[in-house]
């Protein structure tokens, strides 16, 4: 998209209170003078600034008599300024028309912003290239809420790898599913690890009924994840332990020995209880279940 | 030494509770030894509670000093519980492939006394 203009940018009149308010051009600059939320202002051929709205300095922090007949790079960062970022800026809006961007900016006082940014190519009847047109946005709210919600997806993400849940005082399970490979089983010890010093824990139900295959490195590091859980002082139930499992740890000659294992959950958990001397026992007539 | 990387060695009932430091340096640690093994000659007492709750680093030396201790104890009858271990300290330990035996470990020091009250263990620990 090119916009044509009749004024060329040496003849803006920009702020200028006493212009009367009738022509279109007239109110354009009033909007240009008064809008909040984006800076609009022009450069000329070479990238120089050539009007200062107050949006502008609102936004940027630079006085309109300490900014006119500056090269617009002042606005980037030093890394995009190193790496010839606004001439190409001005190359593709003088090719195309347009150019968008969205990425870091920075004030006068050095501060950084999330800018939207697009640069327009401004010519005149004849096509002739008289300047360029910009319009920055700040985003950075709009970015802040962006990174909140990418924390937020990467803590349910940890919660969906590594999930620990408090069953019982004392008692935490960790159900597993999917494959084990050494990242999610350190991620997996020191979580667990944590919850059970945090929730002074003695036992934690480590359930593999939902690990498809088990290898002698995910065996070697489950072994680990019971020694460390044993030298804070918590015992650690191996269940959910399936035929297919117990045939490949023996033929991989995998000792566990040392660890309690069990088939099924809910083994599991009455060893669980009984390391806590707590017993369940159905109470008499309604059936309630009751632990002492 | 300063009194931060000082040892406590205390008699508590029929126990004595060594208390280490936060960040022990090696005289610190043969000092461990030392002075538990002296106490353990010196006093009646039925065994050892080793505080590790300050303890923020774990060296090979330190590893291989409490895994020694814990079995010197044991050769003079004495039983070893090992209290407080932090989550950092328990990786490290797994890392440095730290080889404990029979020697019991607690979440806290309170537990390790009830545990050290109780009638001696049965070969396998009781929870």
């Amino acid at each position: 998209m090119t916009l044509k203009i009749e004024t060329v940018p040496g003849e803006h009149r920009d702020g200028d209170p006493k212009l009367p308010p009738e022509t279109s051009q007239n109110l354009l600059q009033i909007l240009t003078d008064n809008i909040k939320e984006y800076a609009i202002l022009t450069l000329d051929t070479n990238g120089r600034v050539t009007t200062w709205p107050p949006a502008a300095e609102r936004l940027k922090g630079y006085r309109k008599d300490e900014i006119i007949g500056k090269h617009f790079s002042v606005f980037y960062t030093k890394e995009d300024f190193e790496s010839g970022k606004c001439d190409q800026e001005l190359d593709i809006a003088t090719r195309e028309g347009r150019f968008e961007d969205e990425g870091w900016r920075v004030r006068k006082d050095g501060t950084r912003f999330w800018a939207n940014v697009v640069i327009t190519a401004l010519r005149d009847a004849k096509g002739t290239l008289r300047g360029f047109g910009k319009i920055t946005r700040d985003l950075t709210a709009k970015k802040q809420v962006e990174e909140m919600l990418r924390q937020q997806n990467r803590d349910v993400l940890e919660m969906a790898t590594v999930p620990v849940v408090q069953v019982w005082e004392g008692i935490l399970l960790v159900p597993l599913i999917g494959t084990l490979d050494s990242a999610r089983t350190q991620q997996l010890m020191e979580r667990l690890l944590h919850r059970l010093t945090e929730t002074t824990s003695q036992v934690a139900l480590l359930d593999i009924t939902g690990v498809p295959t088990i290898d002698t490195q995910t065996a070697q590091h489950l072994i680990e994840t019971i020694k460390a859980v044993r030298y804070i002082g918590a015992e650690v139930v191996l269940t959910g332990v399936r035929p297919a499992i117990a045939q490949t740890l023996v033929h991989l000659g995998v000792d566990l020995s040392s660890a309690t294992t069990r088939a099924s959950l809910a083994s599991g958990l009455r060893v669980a209880l009984k390391l806590l001397s707590l017993h369940v026992s159905a109470a008499e007539p309604s059936g309630r279940m009751e632990v002492q | 030494m300063n009194t931060n990387e000082a040892i406590s060695v205390v008699r508590v009932r029929n126990v004595l509770l060594v208390t280490m430091p936060a960040d022990p340096d090696d005289s610190t640690i043969t000092d461990l030894q030392a002075r538990t093994l002296d106490a353990m000659s010196s006093q009646d007492v039925r065994g050892l509670v080793l505080d590790l709750s300050r303890v923020e680093i774990l060296d090979s030396y330190f590893a291989r000093t409490v895994s020694e201790t814990a079995q010197m104890v044991s050769l003079m009858g004495g039983n070893t519980i090992i209290a407080g271990m932090r989550p950092s300290v328990a990786i490290t330990a797994t890392e440095l492939g730290v080889t404990l035996g029979r020697t019991r470990t607690v979440m806290t020091v309170d537990r390790a006394l009830d545990l050290a009250g109780q009638a001696p263990p049965r070969g396998k620990l009781q929870r």
